[in-house]
């Protein structure tokens, strides 16, 4: 299953933005945009209008949870899929409350992380 | 502080105290030492136990009511001496009896004693005060240290495996081999990084176990599914045959199953290549028991005792070369005793050993 849509990767660490971006390429998607901060995320979100956000929770000047928040206000359709170091349950309650599609630990094995993001997709995008 | 009725007493007392460079602070009554403590904070309190008002044992009692631990210790000093009266003294809260007329080398002896008790108290209860921040900023150092080196192990470990699998171009077998390297030495210390996420976090206290129902065989045999997978590599296998009927149960699945991997890995690495692992799950209301049997060499008599505890490494040695920190069963038990269940070893008469947890449903 090939994913046609633009997936924008969040994150401060540049190793990170780099596996999560490999296998974003792995899902089909023809343009993986990369912000750095919460805030940079939320400049090409505005921009860019991606169909797919995969945002870190922990991020300098703006953090992940608050893009997050400001992400799904302004548009409450958007798919954002929020990574971690961390997982502990009030913050993971917090986000997906806030209109997270799913919350994922990004020390979990590649494939595991793959077969995750393709069923975000499938259940976002089966009602369109 | 002396108190006593008796100004004789507390002339020819305070001399004696004086002139060992005491500072002392004289009371005619209980009531009085009582109204006087706070002010003087003394070190130590001389109780005469016969007074008009109220006696030397109930002001005593009164001390350790109001002043609790921190009170200074109170020596009795009469002329009774009958054995009931030394017990009753002890009973009330009195840390020593003097009787008149008493040799004065020995009462300052047993004062002085009782002074130097009250300063090692207080040095020991000091040291314990920083032991324990020292603990509380070694736990929380190694939780940020294991916290900050999760995230770039973790994405070694993804990016050479998107070079074994050619995902960025095909590579020599001479490639791979070097790749492979790369990754599983990455995810070991990613493993033992977790470990020591795990201690720190437990250590700190903050092991938080959410229970929800659960169908139990369903979470071992899951947990044996995906350890066969690695067991295959040393030709072991792990076999489990489900109980007839399913055992439910409320635990932490997450953190249960953790504890199977830990069990179920350890049996795997200590057991030789080609071994079985037996699996069992049995018992109903008011607990289950889950067993791992492994063929390896068993415990040691002589090192039990460090099985369960943090960094307990023993003198068996894993069979494939694997590495072991020692701090898995650790963390198993704490797991399993955050369930209120247990966890214990046996050595199995015919060789290997077994693990078995016991968890309430």
């Amino acid at each position: 299953m090939r994913f046609d849509g633009k997936i924008l990767i969040a994150d401060d660490e540049a190793h990170v933005r780099k596996f999560i971006g490999l296998i974003a390429k792995q899902l089909g998607s023809p343009q993986i945009l990369e912000a750095k901060d919460g805030r940079e995320a939320m400049e090409i979100y505005q921009r860019e209008r991606p169909d797919l956000v995969l945002l870190d929770v922990n991020m300098p000047v703006q953090n992940g949870l608050e893009a997050l928040k400001q992400i799904t206000s302004a548009d409450p359709e958007a798919i954002v899929v929020m990574l971690t170091s961390l997982a502990n349950r009030e913050t993971v309650d917090e986000a997906l409350q806030s209109g997270a599609a799913n919350y994922l630990r990004k020390d979990t094995p590649k494939d595991e992380l793959l077969a995750a993001f393709r069923e975000t997709i499938a259940q976002c995008f089966a009602t369109d | 502080m002396l108190a006593d009725d008796d100004r004789l007493n507390i002339v020819v007392i305070t001399n004696i105290l004086q002139t060992e460079g005491y500072v002392i602070q004289q009371a005619t009554s209980g009531e009085k030492a009582l109204e006087l403590y706070d002010s003087f904070q003394p070190d130590l309190v001389l109780l005469d136990v016969i007074m008009p008002g109220i006696d030397g044992f109930a002001t005593c009692r009164e001390l350790h009511e109001r002043y609790g631990e921190s009170v200074a210790p109170v020596i009795f000093i009469t002329a009774k001496n009958e054995s009931e009266d030394v017990v009753e003294g002890l009973a009330a809260g009195g840390a020593d009896y003097l009787t008149k007329p008493f040799h004065r080398k020995e009462a300052l002896a047993r004062i002085r004693t009782q002074l130097q008790n009250r300063e090692l108290i207080a040095q020991q209860k000091q040291l314990v005060a920083e032991l324990k921040k020292a603990n509380d900023a070694k736990n929380k150092f190694l939780g940020m240290a294991a916290h900050d080196l999760r995230n770039p192990l973790a994405s070694i470990r993804g990016l050479a495996e998107f070079l074994r699998d050619g995902t960025v171009g095909q590579l020599t077998p001479d490639q791979i081999d070097l790749v492979n390297t790369i990754h599983d030495t990455s995810q070991s210390m990613l493993s033992q990084v977790n470990e020591l996420l795990d201690v720190a976090t437990i250590e700190a206290g903050e092991l938080k176990v959410h229970k929800e129902a659960q169908d139990l065989g369903e979470l071992v045999a899951k947990s044996v599914y995906l350890n066969n997978i690695n067991a295959a590599r040393k030709q072991t296998q792990i076999t489990f045959d489900p109980p007839a009927t399913p055992i439910n149960g409320a635990v932490d699945a997450q953190k249960i199953r953790q504890v199977m991997d830990n069990l179920l890995s350890n049996a795997v690495k200590y057991s030789p290549p080609g071994s079985k692992i037996r699996v069992a799950l049995s018992g109903d209301r008011p607990a289950c028991k889950i067993s791992v049997q492994d063929q390896g060499p068993g415990i040691p008599d002589d090192e039990r005792h460090r099985l369960f505890k943090d960094f307990g490494i023993l003198s068996v040695r894993p069979t494939g070369g694997e590495k072991s920190t020692g701090l898995g069963l650790a963390i198993c038990r704490k797991i399993v005793e955050a369930h209120r269940g247990a966890i214990m070893a046996l050595n199995l008469p015919g060789g290997g050993c077994e693990f078995s947890i016991l968890l309430p449903i």
